[in-house]
């Protein structure tokens, strides 16, 4: 039963992180159709910027979350407005530009902050760990968890309750159409891959204490943040909750048998399959052409 | 693309290009004695090769391999493991075992590695086992349709799976530290010493071959109906061809070429790594093969070429600036100059030979290409 | 039994039937046109014929054989050519290489990856070039080409692809008065050497051309004969009421 629940909540423990780094690039895909391999590294941005902000000015990891949003929102609004939005019609070529951002963003860490290894302090008050059904988990993992599901709150709400979600939902539709009502739609798309970038980097900002922060630390996490996307399905915030979800259990399941670096080949070719059947992910309809 | 109406009104100015490039690397080792520079080109036309394997796939049949490491990779551990079995091991076990084997306990080695004792088999296993897997993954994908985005996503996760799997498998491949300690290769008399002009020729002599067989795939009516496919997948099955067999020619051609590409490159390196299949290599390709122009195999090759000539003759404490800088340019050409910079040789010439008619807009070009592929629309 | 033969023909998409067990004959060398309102089923027709489209029920024959659910460019092989509404061609190619890959006698990579299209023209192609007037346009992309001439290019490439089986969806859309006279003409010299089957709202075009016209209502065929008897069907006349016939359907 230990067995069990500790594997239960390592499965959710990486579904979160997964869900985490993969929601900002869900709603700029699924809105935009923009395949952002840049999104690594907003997240590394986003490791980044709280190591700084602790370092240099010793402040604690919760002010740093907000801080940080916006410094990379405010980074993902200049990719945006100075190299993506001239690619919305070849999106085989956003997937190269966007790596060309990558590399560009990566290079000037290494310059500004050196190669080496950064560590990020987890808070005091959670760095112990609780006990639930006799399993001891470590806090910050619930910590964000529960983050996590705070921010898919927020991005729900935002989509569907708010007048730019309304206005996101009307362009991702039509775009023409929906410029022809008056809404500034590349204002729109500009504010979306804003938020998803701060998204990201929010999602750095929270694994920093966990892993380590290097300026490659993108290229793995933009891998597995697709892999949910494209699982899920291009546009269904509850298809990249579930997908994150499988994909996390089932990786924390295999490398439970087997070993870590076969649960990831596993999944992803689990993945490869899935993409050649329902290419449209598990959780969209296929419409009629 | 602008390319095609220069290529089809001046073909033998096309050619005339190709047999200029060939003679000129054939002709480096009358100027350069270096051993270490030769060693450099040799290199450098490795990666030109795997960079215009990318373009045959990617510019004229419009399959966007993010991960031709997984050809790359393949043809590089074959002969890997054929150069590791004839190094004199340092650490032996019985029978001449490899380092790594030994380290990991085995006793004895593997049966698929026995036939690799022959030259020949690891040769025509870097080549042909590329293009089995290619054929196997191509048939997969393209017998459903699948093009555009998620052909990228499915090679990018397949390249994963191949990097995790060598990765995994320590006892057979090395894990981590991939094959090491290579023996040269031998075939005949010559002794392939990476150093030496011997085996520059022999790159240069694979890389040319192999752009002056694309040329001819790339010209022959094939090579007309990849680039129909591109354009418009549907409209050509209504002509009677099997779209779906002319893309898995064109990955398994791609990926034989990139197999070759692999070998070279192991054999230049004295070893074979995961990172070869690693996401930022194949990505490197992408980029490469981008910038010298993903519609001509040559200019892809040059592109290669170009950018790690560059790469390679800066200094250490400059490289991470001018990766900055190549990122930049990277992003320029691709906004800018879609069909890379051997496109603008193209552009020019229609001014010249054309003033009246307007050039191809790069942009309107652009605009042709379906937005958003999935299962190809209609 | 006629060339091409549907039987109880079906497709729905999302439970709308846009062709509900359509039956239809058509004998080798016969010119039919297909009428309807929109939405009768007219291009879902062709789609189904020439396997853009699966049928969800009933079957296709051609030339005795069942096609039903064999793959586009098998239907291809088997001589079935087909023009689209909106002008389909490969706008990054050349019209002379639209016209190369048209030419598909021999489709199989094994046999076109030793085929050099050369500098000259195969007879058949530059006859074909004669026809529609697009010779010397040989090297312009067909980006570059007026709406009209990508018309021409397509109708060319159909010649040249010399299916057995033509089917045209509104060959005359967008074109001007003397346009659509010459592809009346080029209709004239195809009947008798292949089968076609034409969607056409032009009923002035349809007179000129027309032998035996099959009318279409909601899926289902409705009425079959010259224009004549068409016209004069009461069937016709009751689902077309209002509009003012046929004519202006």
């Amino acid at each position: 039963m230990d067995i069990f629940f500790g594997q239960l909540f390592t499965g959710l423990s990486i579904a979160s992180i997964l869900l985490l780094v993969a929601l900002g690039l869900a709603i700029i895909y699924g809105a935009m159709g923009v395949i952002n391999l840049a999104h690594g590294e907003f997240v590394m941005l986003g490791a980044y910027g709280t190591w700084f902000l602790q370092s240099q000015f010793g402040l604690p990891l919760i002010p740093c979350l907000l801080l940080v949003f916006f410094m990379v929102a405010a980074a993902g609004w200049v990719v945006e407005s100075t190299v993506v939005r001239f690619l919305y019609h070849r999106p085989l070529d956003t997937i190269l530009a966007t790596w060309g951002i990558g590399i560009m963003l990566q290079q000037a860490v290494r310059l500004s902050a050196g190669a080496e290894l950064r560590y990020v302090q987890t808070p005091e008050f959670l760095s112990g760990s609780i006990d639930i059904a006799g399993v001891g988990i470590p806090s910050y993992r619930l910590f964000i968890l529960a983050l996590t599901a705070a921010l898919l709150a927020l991005t729900w709400f935002v989509i569907q309750r708010t007048e730019f979600g309304m206005k996101l939902r009307a362009v991702t539709q039509n775009r023409e159409m929906a410029s022809c009502y008056g809404i500034n739609s590349a204002r729109i798309y500009s504010l979306t891959f804003a938020f998803g970038s701060g998204l990201a980097g929010l999602a750095g900002a929270l694994v920093a204490p966990i892993k380590s922060v290097a300026p490659d630390m993108g290229t793995n996490f933009v891998v597995d943040a697709f892999m949910v996307v494209v699982v899920g399905g291009v546009g269904s915030l509850i298809g990249t909750v579930v997908s994150s979800g499988l994909l996390g259990s089932g990786t924390a399941g295999i490398a439970f048998l087997l070993n870590d670096t076969l649960a990831k080949a596993l999944v992803f070719l689990a993945v490869v399959v899935l993409v050649r059947f329902r290419p449209q992910g598990l959780f969209v309809d296929q419409r009629r052409r | 693309m602008s390319k095609s109406t220069l290529s089809r009104s001046k073909p033998y100015a096309q050619l005339a290009a190709y047999l200029l490039f060939c003679a000129v690397i054939l002709a480096v080792p009358s100027f350069v004695t270096d051993a270490f520079l030769l060693n450099k080109f040799a290199r450098y036309l490795a990666l030109g090769l795997a960079a215009a394997a990318l373009a045959l796939s990617w510019g004229y049949a419009g399959i966007l391999n993010l991960g031709q490491g997984v050809s790359f990779g393949i043809g590089a551990y074959a002969i890997a493991m054929h150069l590791k079995l004839k190094t004199s091991p340092v650490h032996t076990g019985s029978a001449g075992l490899p380092d790594f084997m030994v380290w990991n306990n085995l006793d004895h080695l593997p049966w698929f590695w026995q036939p690799f004792h022959s030259s020949l088999f690891a040769v025509a296993a870097g080549i042909l086992a590329p293009v089995v897997v290619a054929l196997l993954l191509g048939s997969f994908m393209f017998r459903a349709r699948i093009a555009g985005v998620y052909v990228a996503i499915i090679t990018l996760a397949m390249l994963a799976v191949v990097n995790l799997l060598f990765i995994d498998q320590q006892a057979y491949t090395g894990g981590f530290n991939g094959i090491t300690d290579l023996a040269w290769l031998e075939a005949g008399s010559v002794t392939f010493d990476p150093y030496s002009p011997a085996f520059y020729y022999l790159s240069a002599g694979a890389l040319s071959l192999c752009l002056l067989l694309g040329l001819a795939f790339t010209r022959s009516k094939a090579g007309l109906i990849l680039q129909a496919i591109r354009n418009d997948a549907d409209r050509v099955r209504f002509f009677g061809y099997d779209v779906a067999a002319y893309q898995s020619l064109a990955f398994a051609v791609s990926a034989g070429m990139a197999g070759l590409a692999g070998m070279l490159y192991a054999m230049v390196l004295e070893f074979a790594s995961p990172t070869f299949m690693g996401v930022p290599l194949s990505l490197s390709m992408v980029i490469w093969a981008a910038v010298g122009g993903r519609g001509s195999l040559l200019g892809a090759a040059i592109g290669a070429i170009l950018v790690n000539f560059m790469q390679g003759s800066l200094s250490e404490s400059f490289l991470d600036t001018w990766q900055l800088i190549l990122g930049g340019m990277f992003i320029l050409v691709v906004v800018f100059l879609p069909n890379g910079l051997s496109s603008l040789i193209g552009i020019l010439a229609d001014r010249l030979t054309r003033p009246a008619r307007q050039t191809p807009d790069t942009a309107l070009a652009a605009l042709s290409e379906a937005p958003r592929a999935g299962r190809t629309p209609s | 039994m006629a060339y091409l033969e549907l039987h109880g023909l079906e497709v729905s998409f999302d439970g709308f039937k846009a062709v509900n067990g359509l039956d239809l004959a058509v004998e080798r060398g016969e010119l039919r046109c297909l009428l309807g309102a929109n939405g009768a089923g007219k291009s879902t027709t062709l789609d189904l014929i020439c396997g853009r489209t699966q049928p969800t029920g009933g079957r296709i024959l051609l030339d005795g054989q069942d096609i039903t659910s064999a793959p586009e460019y098998r239907r291809a092989r088997h001589g079935v050519g087909r023009k689209f509404q909106v002008p389909s061609v490969f706008r990054e190619l050349t019209v002379r290489e639209n016209l190369e890959v048209a030419h598909s006698r021999h489709p199989g990579p094994a046999r076109t990856i030793r085929l050099f299209p050369g500098i000259r023209l195969d007879r058949r192609i530059a006859e074909v070039l004669e026809i529609v007037e697009l010779a010397d346009e040989l090297d312009t992309r067909a980006a570059f080409l007026s709406h009209g001439q990508t018309q021409w290019l397509e109708i060319a490439m159909l010649l040249v692809q010399d299916s057995a089986l033509i089917l045209m969806d509104e060959p005359t859309a967008g074109m001007t008065i003397q346009e659509t006279g010459k592809t009346s003409r080029i209709f004239q010299r195809l009947r008798g050497r292949h089968t076609l089957i034409v969607v056409e709202h032009d009923m002035g075009f349809v007179r000129e051309i027309a032998e035996t016209i099959t009318v279409l209502h909601q899926g289902k065929r409705l009425s079959e004969g010259s224009i004549r008897q068409v016209e004069e069907d009461p069937k016709v006349r009751e689902a077309y009421l209002g509009s003012g016939g046929i004519s202006h359907a």
